[in-house]
């Protein structure tokens, strides 16, 4: 399917392409020289995939995974349901609650609204990814010291945000690692075991607020 | 989703015969998924922008700014110069969904994004939005609502970044066909004033490049209120924008955002300011001529103290 | 009788969750998650219509859509369907994608019929109804005690009010749904639940299948608060698809459905009139409520049912009382147990009314309170958590706290059961390499029992937590009861116990060790030669009891200018029996304090009443609270071994709405009286409402 319709005219004739680039204030914005050669020679690339099966490579934790998928199938759908990579949860699918949060070059995503297709070329890493030959990372360590975790089912969006923050900024503030998080929602309520886990992360010992009392001994 | 098929482009030529009657333009996605998950939107073909050269820069001026469409909400949130230049586009980009849809948003995309009604965004009722008969919200819930609007569709305008861009006079250029469109933030948005079915002035096809900014001196700022904290639409938005000498201000801007169909700007307030003394007292008036014409339905009338607090405060903090 | 051990090493430790390490690394594999071979994708088709009569569904096309294995119909024939996203169908394909695609091919003939989505609506005699035979509004149920008319008369002070508090839907995170296999053989399903048995029982029963030949496995579960009992509609389609496909189905649903078709926290409309004598003596209450748990509620029975009643005055004494309750139904989708089901609704009316009594009387809400809870515990906890608040420092009439932004704060009590289940029973296995595996069929929704398992066992044997196996959530295992009433701690600990001191004497017994704990321990197992020991256990009496208190403090500040509420400081003192594990019942503290905040200040299920869909059928508008709407929370957990282990997961979440709502009324000086105080609620209580100028 694909294949005829790049064929019926969908790349870009050389002629159409100068034409763009020809007169138009936006070209002289948009048309630097290295980028209008490397242009030119990308015009081929610009085919349609799809919308039927088509091989996708995606690089994951360093590995690579071979699929074949249509290109409406995102990330997440790609990791839960193509392979076994089931550590990125499904919870909203609508980028509003963050269970399904990969690392893509460093920086957090929901995977739930990325295409597979699109996120191929960028080194992709889940929760699966962190602990290094059987060790947890310091950050996973932070959180089950921390207990900041309950049913588990947030808590690999949350590894992934705060092990994103913490590569960024090492000492984050209170304030930033609610900014950071903003976008994991909890319904069990680990929230404040989750700031404390982000700060130990960041070497900040926090106290508790949590006392015991014998009840025997009040008045 | 509907099948679709996926193309990237590396000219906005391309991307415009890509997309050709039937395909949209795939900038960050979260919007555009969002729609297509509920069939709202079912395009045959999406064409990644992101490729396309040159427009994933933040360029300081010395007179003017540009920013290409496709810098992520998450560049100008991070952006040291941004926000020391233009404190207010900054403020109002990071209040911008969460960090993790700020690493993809494009900034032509969050100028682009489309209605957050719930009943446009339901994904069985047919409203006046999508081609039906009615505007549902007038007569049901609508406290998330417009205020302000020219047609019966009162979905309000929600991107943030609209609104502090307009308070800073800025440029949308957008390609149209061969020719590239210069449009001022409330020309990006006109026709959604007088058409139920638009979200903004964009035609199928146009293609947001990059927006301009002028430096003018100005002082800006950027506040929203909502119900939660953080990752959540504003009730309210607000941007002001204005010259700071002494104690007056001079070329001052206040713009309303989620209470009209497109950013609320009233000329008259803004003449109101220039030259004047800024003071609590100059910034209830601001505000009385921003709202006189406010039209509350059955629930959404909490706004307007909302907003006269926020226009208050957006113009003190000019001050600070 | 036994008792639990008077010198404790690892029950009442800090020590960590035993499956941290399995959910922070993603290994910890749930209903959701499990691939067995040749598994396919499941999907529901749901009604679109509040109600509508079903002529017909055809499948035909949509089992035509290539990777569709099968299509069942939910039920045959014509039926009325009476709740947007009521279940219509199902379909199970290779992937997701085919399975939308297949939903899309599926043809419905309906007819719409009237209906009705709003409790004031539906109250009205000319309202649609719901259930054809009965109208909307249940008859109420009365029950009096004294001779309130005469009493009111004899107060010295009389108040009024009335409190709505909305339709608020569970939301777990993992969705509701299963992983089923249904071959020769017969099912196995691994399920996100509370109640693996529950769910077996369901299944054996809806199928037709002997129990025997029915596994039910949750080794992990994504959140449930009352919700997840029993297959549900979804686990009887999922075993069907299964069937007809030949291979597993894994049908999860989406959060889209979780909104519409799988419980909700009943509503409520409390008109309440309390009157005390001079000195703050509670003495006559009148009360009505009608509240809607969807089409579960409705005119058939007194009372309405549903789930709707609610407790009143709840833990007050007042010696005249009349108390109505009805329930009003709905075209919408029933209610289910909710976490303290009825009372977070409960003490947000009584404790409203208490705090607006208290102004009335000049008297200190905290005092107040102290005079009329028979409850000894609550009293102390009031006195103890007001300390610590800083009550009296923070205490002021109500309104007078300068300026645009004001501070308030309120207090609440809380009353809960919980108590062990006399059926749990559980085994523990040594083998002669020392190691342990001790087995209950109960399940961990995030609670910690599994830990609390390991902690027991590890207590028993002297041993630490990482030797012991702790397994859970399967059929196979000995029967431990569903997960609700916060009842598994105290039910699942005495038998943990009962089976690992049972191993214990038979280790000794077998093995002639005098003392196999501890540092004996690998010599003593050595001498079981190849055979594992297997002891039983079962609750007993001795180790846990029932009833729990709690009060919550809260401080909040209000924008008066925006609306906007910002919850600063919660304090909770609660009792639990034996704490068991100290950090899982911290973490559970602030559980239920976080749930009652997103009770207070922001979840409500929105319905159209000319469409009748839910309107917010997502985290976008149904919202949840966040990290950062989140306070400080300061907890003081009061140790009573002697009680032993009674549960804390619902006593938690009972009072905080209420103490939030009194806080900021204290704040404003007027009282919102709907939940959730949205920003809207508050500037129209402060009468800020419309008005440009």
């Amino acid at each position: 399917m694909n294949k005829s319709n790049s064929e019926a005219g969908f790349s870009v004739s050389r002629r159409a392409f100068l034409k763009t680039f020809g007169t138009s204030a936006a070209a002289a914005a948009a048309g630097q020289l290295d980028t209008v050669a490397q242009g030119l020679s990308k015009a081929d690339a610009e085919k349609l995939h799809g919308p039927g099966p088509v091989p996708i490579t995606l690089n994951v934790n360093g590995k690579l995974l071979k699929l074949e998928l249509e290109p409406r199938v995102t990330l997440l759908d790609a990791l839960r349901n193509h392979s076994v990579l089931t550590g990125a949860k499904e919870v909203c699918d609508r980028a509003t609650c963050g269970a399904c949060t990969v690392l893509l070059d460093d920086t957090p995503v929901y995977a739930c609204s990325k295409l597979a297709i699109e996120a191929q070329g960028h080194a992709i890493i889940t929760v699966e990814g962190l602990a290094k030959e059987g060790r947890l990372s310091p950050v996973q360590q932070a959180f089950v010291q921390e207990d900041a975790l309950m049913c588990g089912y947030c808590t690999p969006g949350f590894v992934m945000s705060v092990t994103a923050l913490l590569k960024k900024n090492s000492h984050p503030t209170e304030e930033q690692v609610k900014t950071a998080c903003a976008g994991n929602l909890c319904r069990c309520g680990t929230y404040p075991r989750v700031m404390k886990a982000a700060l130990k992360g960041a070497g900040v010992s926090t106290t508790s607020n949590t006392e015991v009392i014998s009840y025997a001994k009040l008045a | 989703m509907r099948p679709f098929a996926y193309a990237t482009a590396f000219t906005p030529a391309s991307a415009r015969e890509l997309i050709a009657d039937n395909g949209c333009y795939l900038g960050g996605g979260i919007d555009l998924l969002g729609e297509m998950k509920e069939y709202i939107a079912e395009p045959k073909v999406l064409v990644n922008l992101k490729a396309l050269p040159g427009l994933n820069k933040i360029e300081p001026g010395d007179k003017v700014w540009t920013i290409g469409a496709n810098v992520t909400v998450g560049e100008l949130e991070d952006h040291e110069g941004l926000k020391q230049t233009f404190r207010g586009l900054q403020q109002a980009a990071a209040e911008v969904g969460s960090r993790q849809i700020r690493n993809v948003a494009t900034v032509g995309g969050n100028l682009a994004q489309h209605s957050r009604c719930w009943y446009y965004r339901q994904r069985d009722v047919y409203c006046l939005k999508k081609g039906g008969d009615m505007c549902y919200a007038r007569n049901g819930e609508n406290k998330y609502h417009s205020l302000f609007t020219g047609n019966t569709c009162i979905s309000p305008v929600v991107s943030n970044l609209a609104v502090a861009l307009a308070a800073l006079d800025a440029t949308v250029i957008v390609q149209r066909g061969e020719k590239p469109q210069r449009m001022t933030l409330a020309e990006l948005y006109a026709k959604a004033w007088d058409n139920p079915t638009a979200h903004h002035s964009l035609e199928h096809g146009d293609l947001i490049l990059q927006v301009e900014v002028p430096v003018q001196r100005r002082r800006s700022s950027y506040l929203q209120v909502s119900e939660k904290a953080m990752f959540d639409w504003a009730l309210v938005s607000c941007a002001a924008a204005g010259r700071i000498e002494g104690d007056k201000i001079s070329q001052g801007r206040v713009v309303l955002g989620a209470i009209s169909n497109v950013p609320h700007q009233v000329q008259a307030a803004n003449d109101l300011m220039e030259g004047k003394v800024l003071d609590e007292a100059l910034a209830d008036k601001v505000a009385g001529a921003i709202l006189e014409k406010a039209q509350p339905h059955s629930a959404n009338g909490y706004k307007i103290p909302i907003a006269r607090a926020l226009i208050r405060r957006t113009l003190m903090q000019l001050k600070a | 009788m036994p008792s639990w051990p008077e010198k404790r090493t690892w029950i009442g430790s800090h020590a960590t969750r035993v499956d941290g390490p399995a959910k922070v690394t993603g290994a910890a594999k749930y209903a959701s998650d499990v691939q067995p071979e040749g598994w396919l994708y499941g999907m529901i088709l749901r009604s679109k219509w509040a109600k509508a009569k079903i002529t017909s569904i055809n499948l035909d096309k949509a089992l035509k859509v290539p990777g569709i294995k099968a299509a069942v119909l939910s039920r045959e024939g014509e039926r009325t369907v009476r709740y947007y996203g009521e279940e219509l169908a199902a379909v199970a394909g290779t992937s997701k994608q085919a399975c939308l695609d297949a939903l899309k091919a599926i043809e419905v003939r309906t007819t719409p019929l009237p209906f009705v989505v709003r409790e004031e609506d539906a109250r009205e005699e000319s309202s649609p109804r719901v259930w054809e035979e009965a109208p909307n509004l249940s008859k109420p149920s009365v029950n009096e005690k004294g001779e309130v008319d005469k009493a009111f008369g004899e107060c010295a002070a009389v108040v009024e009010g009335f409190y709505t508090t909305p339709v608020q839907i569970h939301h777990p995170l993992e969705t509701h749904g299963n992983t089923v296999s249904w071959t020769e053989a017969g099912v196995t399903a691994w399920a996100s639940t509370q109640g693996v048995f529950s769910v077996r029982d369901g299944l054996a029963s809806s199928l037709n299948v002997p129990q025997n030949q029915v596994r039910v496995i949750c080794d992990y579960m994504g959140g449930g608060f009352g919700s997840k009992f029993g297959p549900g509609i979804e686990g009887g389609l999922a075993a069907r698809l299964s069937k007809a496909a030949g291979a597993p189905v894994k049908l999860m649903l989406t959060r889209f459905d979780q909104a519409l078709a799988v419980g909700n926290r009943p509503s409520s409309f409390q008109k309440i009139k309390l009157g005390a004598t001079a000195d703050g003596t509670l003495h006559a209450f009148e009360f009505e409520n009608y509240g809607t748990a969807g089409i579960g509620a409705g005119g058939s029975t007194a009372g309405g049912g549903g789930g709707a009643e609610l407790r009143a005055p709840y833990i007050y004494r007042v010696p005249n009382i009349r108390v109505k309750q009805s329930a009003v139904a709905v075209n919408a989708g029933s209610a289910r147990a909710f976490r303290a089901p009825a009372c977070p609704p409960s003490s947000c009316g009584i404790e409203a009314i208490m705090d607006e009594l208290a102004v009335k009387l000049n008297m200190d809400p905290v005092e107040l309170r102290i005079k009329n809870d028979p409850s000894e515990i609550r009293q102390k906890q009031y006195r103890l958590g007001a300390e610590r608040f800083g009550w009296n420092e923070k205490y002021r009439k109500p309104g007078t706290s300068p300026g645009a932004v004001k501070t308030g704060v309120g207090c609440g009590g809380a009353s809960w059961g919980g108590g062990g289940n006399r059926r749990a029973r559980a085994e523990a296995q040594v083998n002669p390499d020392g190691s342990v595996e001790v087995r209950c069929g109960t399940q961990d929704l995030g609670t910690g029992t599994r830990t609390l398992v390991a902690l027991v066992a590890a207590e028993v044997f002297g041993l630490t937590p990482d030797k012991i196996h702790a397994q859970i959530g399967d059929t196979r295992f000995p029967y431990g009861n569903d997960s609700g009433g916060s009842t598994t701690a105290p039910s699942v600990c005495p038998a943990v116990y009962d089976a690992c001191v049972n191993a214990l004497a038979e280790l000794q017994k077998q093995t002639g060790v005098d003392d196999a704990r501890g540092a004996n321990w690998l010599a003593a197992c050595k001498k079981l030669g190849v055979n594992p020991l297997v002891a039983s256990g079962q609750w007993r009496e001795g180790l846990s009891s029932s009833g729990t208190g709690g009060v919550q403090f809260a401080e909040v500040e209000v924008d008066t200018e925006t609306g906007f509420v910002k919850v600063k400081k919660i304090t909770c003192v609660q009792d639990c029996g034996l704490v068991v594990s100290k950090l899982t019942c911290e973490s559970q503290v602030n559980s239920g304090i976080i749930i009652g905040i997103g009770y207070a200040l922001y979840e409500e299920r929105v319905m159209d009443r000319h469409t009748g869909v839910v309107l917010n059928p997502n985290f976008e508008t149904y919202k949840l609270p966040a990290l950062a709407d989140t306070p400080e929370i300061d907890i003081v957990l009061m140790d009573m071994p002697e009680r032993g282990v009674i549960g804390i997961g619902e006593p938690v979440t009972i009072p905080t709405a209420a103490a939030i709502a009194n806080a900021v009324a204290n704040a404003l000086g007027v009282r919102v009286t709907s939940l959730p105080i949205t920003p809207a609620r508050v500037l129209a209580a402060l009468g800020k409402t419309g008005g440009a100028a």
